[in-house]
């Protein structure tokens, strides 16, 4: 059985072309018809990982990855890491500074959101060296990836 | 796939005046457009009619699938269904003198589309203050009345069908009314009538694409701005220099239009502009539609109620069957609102009362866009993105459009879906020729 994983880089800072990666990955699936409504949650999830390494993260990437019966979203990068996971993932929690809110970011529903969309969430961050966050969409039976 | 040589049914090529430069290439949204062999275009059936593929065309080989004046049928009844459009390429004339001239141009009727705008209005007021409570629909609404913008998200963002207002468009409100009540009228007499609608885009869809039993009855032919604007101007001129107001007996209210500001509705953020809804926006041009769009279908502006898109930059005075240039025409639209202010014609209680009765109610389902519009590829499988990939690593990535494909995604695709050869993509091609 084959995969295919295919990765977008995402650029610290850079709020102009933030958005860029999670829209390849939509884009990408949507050339595969997988269902709309599943495109829309790893849509979601795609955009709130992508904005998070953008505020708050070093250079990274978003990558898919179609597998059997699943679909993998993974995001990575080189930042100052997550001090308190357990703290990040509680609704209304954020660590964005004025800049970010006055861009309306903010909100402190990044990861909760995140856990919300995906079927399983995974985070593993080290201080001052990276997080990486990987979340697996299930597809019913019978749908196709190959 | 379905692929059809040189016209689709919003568009019309000309195969002796393109010279095959891929002007039209890069501006298709939908990346329906080829180059083979330098003159023929090839059209893959993805057409949604935004009428880009004019704007480009420096050859003018690429033009709208509507009729010229010529079409007006003279043993029929015409009936002529105006956008407000129109109005704006008449700076300073008031729209009952445009009426006006289109009646001496030879129509029996003019249909004042601005009226059904108002009704609309009022319809999705009270769509979206009823949403509120019963959240039945998503924020935001997403505005239906820019035909292009509902089949770019048929075709590309079907996600988002659910957002899209389901109150019918004013121009389906505008034909209702004409087909129940004046239409009848005539047929007792055993008199043919024709409706003509004016558009400033190629939105309407050539009857002559669709299959026999859906034809339009009666006849309905689509006239752009452009086609019949030379015949019209002269006609308007002679009633701006004349003395006095001419009166031209009208019998319905919205065959005439007494406001000044109807024409609002061209430019963009006129559909919100004088609607009781507190967060809402207005988006123009194509690419920030999309980006908009995408943006929907992240999760974000939920908190934003109704979004009024228009693929034409500044509305639909951005139309490429204009006469006007838009920022002209937007700057004849301000001062008329400067002059008229906002104000309606309609009451709302009368509405509402329709309202209640289902009459604003679009039956159109989801499903149903999507078969309409969405001209669905075949789906790619691990497999084949996996040689996409390949063919991406061996061309050069720089999307120099000589192949005829808008970009190297869009190739390598089509050479995976064997559509194309590799070998005409000239990078390829030079390097072969080399080892030979």
């Amino acid at each position: 059985m084959s995969k295919f994983r295919k990765s977008f880089h995402i650029k610290a800072r850079d709020f102009i072309r933030a958005g860029e990666a999670s829209i390849n990955v939509q884009n990408l699936l949507k050339s595969m018809n997988f269902d709309s409504r599943l495109i829309r949650r790893i849509a979601i999830c795609g955009y709130e990982s992508e904005m998070n390494v953008v505020m708050h993260g070093g250079d990274g990437s978003l990558s898919i990855e179609v597998d059997t019966g699943k679909l993998v979203l993974e995001v990575a990068d080189d930042g100052p890491g997550i001090a308190d996971i357990e703290l990040a993932m509680q609704a209304g929690y954020s660590t964005a500074n004025d800049d970010h809110r006055e861009m309306g970011f903010g909100a402190g529903m990044g990861l909760p959101n995140m856990k919300k969309n995906a079927d399983q969430i995974y985070i593993e961050s080290v201080k001052d060296q990276g997080t990486h966050v990987r979340m697996f969409f299930f597809l019913p039976d019978g749908a196709k990836t190959d | 796939m379905n692929r059809k040589l040189a016209s689709t049914c919003f568009v019309r090529f000309d195969e002796d005046r393109c010279v095959g430069c891929g002007s039209c290439l890069r501006g298709c949204p939908t990346k329906a457009i080829r180059v083979k062999k330098k003159k023929a275009i090839r059209i893959v059936d993805q057409c949604i009619g935004c009428g880009e593929c004019i704007r480009s065309c420096r050859e003018g080989a690429v033009s709208a699938a509507t009729e010229g004046p010529e079409a007006l049928k003279k043993d029929h009844v015409a009936i002529a269904l105006v956008s407000p459009v129109l109005y704006a390429q008449f700076p300073g004339v008031m729209p009952k003198d445009v009426l006006l001239g289109l009646r001496q141009m030879g129509f029996q009727h003019t249909i004042d589309m601005s009226y059904f705008l108002e009704m609309f209005q009022y319809a999705t007021e009270e769509f979206i203050s009823r949403n509120r409570r019963s959240r039945v629909a998503p924020w935001p609404l997403i505005s239906p009345v820019c035909p292009v913008v509902v089949r770019l998200i048929a075709f590309q963002f079907p996600n988002l069908l659910p957002n899209v207002l389901p109150v019918l468009r004013p121009v389906a409100l505008m034909a209702r009314e004409v087909k129940s009540r004046l239409i009848p009228e005539y047929s007792e007499k055993g008199k043919d009538v024709t409706l003509y609608y004016i558009n400033p885009c190629p939105t309407k869809k050539d009857p002559v694409c669709l299959p026999p039993r859906k034809r339009p009855l009666p006849h309905e032919i689509a006239l752009g701005i452009n086609d019949i604007y030379p015949q019209l101007v002269k006609h308007v001129n002679q009633i701006e220099a004349a003395d006095g107001i001419p009166f031209y007996q009208t019998r319905l209210e919205y065959e005439t239009c007494a406001t000044g500001n109807a024409s609002t509705w061209a430019m963009s953020g006129g559909e919100i502009a004088d609607m009781d809804i507190d967060q809402s926006l207005a988006v123009s041009g194509m690419e920030e539609t999309i980006s908009y769009l995408g943006k929907i279908e992240m999760g974000l502006f939920q908190d934003i109620e109704y979004i009024e898109f228009r693929t034409c930059r500044e509305g639909c005075l951005g139309g490429v069957l204009n006469v006007i240039d838009k920022y002209l025409a937007k700057g004849a639209v301000q001062k008329m609102i400067k002059r008229f202010g906002l104000g309606k014609r309609l009451h709302r209680e009368n509405i509402l009362r329709m309202y209640e009765k289902g009459e604003f109610q679009s039956e159109k389902k989801a499903s149903k866009l999507t078969r309409l519009f969405g001209a669905q590829k075949e789906a790619l499988s691990i497999d084949s993105l996996k040689k996409i990939e390949k063919v991406m690593k061996l061309i050069k990535g720089t999307d120099c459009v000589a192949c005829g494909a808008p970009d190297c995604r869009t190739f390598a695709e089509d050479v995976v879906r064997g559509d194309s050869a590799l070998k005409e993509c000239v990078f390829v091609g030079a390097q072969t020729k080399k080892k030979g």
